[in-house]
């Protein structure tokens, strides 16, 4: 990691630190109480900024993980607990990381909404349930201590955004590990995450346990600024509404979680002011939240959008690739891939039948066949989408069975022909994230070169698709699998392009040690590249051999002719 | 205990009712909507302000209500057709978080957030069973429960209308290619559940905790319920709904109970979630 990496996100922290210490002393006595209310909000917020800003997802029970957290800081308080208020406060971030584990283990298999309705049913639950048990200490008045070193309104702020820092802190840097590459991934494609090997459960549940860790440490630090924690603090609406909240001011930017929280406390405080219900505020939330929602887009995107666009507004393509030199290609060894009588069935439409394929070490098998043929159905098999499919499928001799998670693990990765590299990272992040294994910054960037693709520092939002797919295609061989499939990578790409991928693919088992199974519709590629061929039609396997013989096979030509596709 | 689970099982009609109209709007507008109770809410709040502060009459003033309360839901889905026609169930029902909490906001502003002098419209025990006295109101809820949902079903099934609805929600490209009019009919349907949902609200919502909250609120175990037949089966979703009223119910009697019966439909969700999650499910075709 580069030393601006490291040192700028902690420079900022200290900078925001000083600011909280002008403030603390700055400000007048009420404003610095209310400062505190931004600050425990803003800790809120910037846990739903990881769960449904970066990973996707829609938590609504942010407040109850707070309720948690002030709770046990609450009880700790009770019950005279060792170490004082920061290991309270610890502790409630840390139960309320292992009830956001509890919550979420049973929701996260199923996508999306069921969380919603898990999240709001807890919510709902525990906002009825506390009114009934209240929190420890509070029907006798025992107010919770405060550190000791910070016991004061003042310097009590000023503990509150060192809390903040430091939270701001571990997530940015969170979200530059694999934990943050996971979320991004499995918020834009959970078969894309599959693919590349990661756990879609465990990047669900890392993004859900970290946010009601935030949530925890939020409403414990509540609980000292308050002095004793009620349950007016933590109802269903007030999590609904900062989950509006979060959408709207797109809390996955740390800054904007800030800047969310400010308005949290400053909207009903001016309301109050002007002598307006205090609920209005939550109807401007609403409003902003539909609008938000419904694609307008949210207010930290729409200012990050004017200040990338002063600085750059084109975006990156395939561009020349670098010149190497050339290494002859290696002869076809044994079998690495083997795929014995492989059928799949939807209901009566019989998808693929009894399809036999091999692909050899140091070699490259191409599939092709008409659209509808079942090339894309095989992959899915093989990379274990399918697991109705029967059959088997050996890698190294060895049966490569189980979730595609595990496949991709033991050697065998794929791409996809619809684009899974999500958005919000860097290609470099994207490209260390799916290769699963520690790479130097030459090794990406020698890769990335060799394919043409932009450089490492881009924003993945600003590549283009077709780029976008080489960049798969370039994390994948630096996992270094035992075979990769590559569903049509060259689809994105204008044609003039394809010989030159063609060229860098042929190269592609010396060079990187990788095996590939190809599957293409443009002819000349497959002519370039393809030592072996495999031809289906119908879900059968038509013909299958080196290349010249298999594309005159009367019965191929038969096929592809009777198509209105070109060969 | 029975006579708590026979006293729940008018709020388990309520619940049957919503849970129907959930179960509806995921199958045939790809939307679970957050905002389904609070709808009916809204309408039967504006109801009890019309009768109790311009004098309407009481029927009149529930009938403004439910035609406010289908309003308000077409007005929803027009929105979520016009914007959001391609995008996915989540952001779909994301919007209804915050129509959720706009609904609420909005009636703590107009109304306060205190329960609210409603006159009930049924009154009074229909019969006794075994001991038990059981009202009007939850034989009517109840019959309405399964009345909505066996329309629905034949609907769906037999008429013209169905087919077109059903082709619009498996295939949406497809029957719009067909020529079938996705934005009334979708909107058609938001209009009938805020509908049903709002007549059902002005049904119970007198007999029952009547907060603002508590009535949007309704949707957990509502969606509890619509879970149980996986968002999909109507016969499911009454009978999960019945079921959880019942618990609730009896739960409500037993002092030791009262703070497990906040948890009930939370608890419901989860069972039914692991259960339906033996298998693994993908998020995209291919």
């Amino acid at each position: 990691m580069r030393l601006a990496e490291l040192g700028t996100p902690v420079l900022v922290a200290a900078a925001a630190v000083g600011a909280g210490y002008a403030l603390s002393v700055g400000l007048a006595g009420y404003f610095v109480y209310l400062g505190m209310s931004v600050v425990v909000a803003a800790i809120a917020l910037l846990g739903l900024g990881v769960v449904t800003g970066t990973a996707g997802m829609i938590s609504l029970c942010q407040l109850t993980f707070a309720a948690v957290g002030a709770f046990v800081v609450s009880a700790c308080n009770a019950a005279g607990v060792p170490g004082g208020f920061v290991v309270w406060l610890l502790l409630g971030g840390l139960a309320a990381a292992a009830a956001g584990v509890l919550v979420g283990l049973p929701a996260l298999r199923l996508r999306g909404i069921t969380l919603a309705v898990v999240t709001l049913g807890l919510a709902a639950a525990v906002d009825l349930a506390l009114v009934q048990i209240q929190f420890p200490g509070v029907t006798e008045g025992l107010h919770v201590e405060r550190p000791e070193a910070f016991s004061d309104d003042r310097s009590y702020f000023l503990f509150a955004v060192l809390v903040l820092a430091g939270c701001g802190l571990v997530v940015h840097f969170l979200r530059r590990g694999r934990w943050g590459s996971s979320w991004h991934l499995v918020a834009f494609s959970e078969r894309g995450t599959a693919a590349v090997g990661a756990g879609v459960r465990t990047s669900k549940l890392t993004a859900f346990a970290v946010a009601a860790a935030l949530g925890g440490i939020s409403g414990g630090l509540l609980t000292g600024q308050v002095g004793l924690a009620f349950p007016a603090s933590f109802t269903a609406i007030q999590s609904l509404a900062l989950y509006v909240l979060a959408i709207m001011s797109g809390a996955h930017l740390i800054d904007m979680a800030v800047f969310g929280a400010l308005l949290w406390v400053a909207v009903p405080e001016l309301l109050k002011r002007w002598g307006v219900p205090q609920d209005w505020g939550f109807v401007i939330f609403g409003v902003l939240g539909v609008q938000a929602l419904a694609g307008r887009g949210n207010l930290g995107m729409a200012w990050r959008n004017l200040w990338y666009r002063r600085r750059s507004r084109d975006t990156a393509g395939v561009g020349r690739a670098a010149d190497v030199a050339e290494v002859s290609p290696l002869p076809p060894g044994d079998p690495v891939l083997e795929v014995r009588g492989v059928s799949v069935a939807f209901g009566h439409v019989t998808a693929l039948s009894e399809v036999d394929i091999s692909v050899p070490a140091h070699g490259i098998l191409g599939v092709i066949g008409p659209n509808g043929a079942g090339k894309s159905t095989l992959v899915d098999v093989i990379s274990g989408f399918l697991p109705q499919a029967t059959g088997s499928v050996l890698l190294d001799g060895r049966p490569l069975t189980g979730s595609p998670t595990r496949r991709a693990r033991a050697g065998l990765r794929r791409t996809f022909q619809q684009d899974r590299v999500p958005p919000g990272l860097t290609v470099a992040a994207y490209v260390r994230f799916v290769a699963r294994r520690r790479l130097t910054g030459a090794e990406i960037d020698e890769a990335l070169a060799f394919f043409g693709c932009p450089a490492a520092r881009t924003p993945l939002s600003r590549v283009d698709a077709g780029a976008r797919r080489l960049v798969e295609v370039v994390g994948h061989l630096l996992a270094r699998p035992r075979v990769l499939l590559l569903d049509e990578p060259a689809a994105g790409l204008p044609h003039e392009e394809h010989v030159a991928f063609g060229r860098r693919l042929r190269q592609v088992p010396a060079r990187f040690g990788v095996s590939v199974l190809l599957i293409e519709h443009d002819l000349d590629l497959v002519r370039s590249v393809c030592d072996t061929l495999t031809v289906l039609d119908f879900g059968q396997v038509l013909a299958s051999g080196p290349q010249a013989d298999v594309l005159a096979d009367p019965a191929v030509l038969k096929a592809y002719m009777g198509e209105t596709e070109m060969l | 205990m029975l006579q708590g689970a026979l006293a729940g099982l008018a709020a388990g009609g309520l619940y049957a009712v919503l849970a129907v109209c959930l179960t509806l709007m995921s199958r045939l507008v790809r939307v679970i909507n957050f905002a389904q109770s609070a709808t009916g809410m809204f309408g039967c709040y504006v109801a009890v302000f019309l009768a109790v502060h311009w004098g309407l009459p009481e029927w009149l003033a529930t009938v403004t209500g439910i035609v406010l309360g289908g309003v308000l839901s077409a007005v929803l889905g027009w929105i979520i057709c016009t914007w959001l026609a391609e995008a996915d169930t989540g952001t779909r029902s994301a919007v209804t978080v915050a129509v959720l909490l706009l609904l609420i906001s909005l009636a703590f502003i107009l109304f306060g957030n205190k329960p609210q002098p409603f006159h009930p419209l049924l009154a009074g025990p229909a019969f006794t069973l075994g001991g038990v006295v059981i009202s009007q109101v939850t034989v009517v809820t109840v019959t309405l429960a399964v009345l909505v949902a066996v329309g629905c079903r034949t609907v769906l099934a037999r008429s013209s209308l169905g087919v077109r609805l059903r082709a619009l929600s498996e295939r949406p490209t497809t029957a719009e290619l067909l020529g079938i009019p996705a934005r009334p009919l979708s909107v058609g349907v938001w209009t009938a559940t805020g509908v049903i949902a709002t007549l059902a609200v002005s049904i119970v919502a007198p007999s029952q905790s009547n907060d603002p909250t508590s009535l949007a609120m309704l949707v957990v175990p509502a969606a509890a319920a619509a879970l149980l037949g996986g968002f999909q089966r109507l016969d499911l979703a009454v009978a999960g709904g019945l079921v959880l009223g019942m618990a609730q119910g009896a739960a409500a009697q037993s002092d030791h109970l009262s703070v497990l019966r906040h948890f009930l439909p939370f608890l419901v969700i989860v069972v039914v979630l692991v259960w339906t999650q033996r298998k693994e499910v993908w998020d995209a075709a291919r």
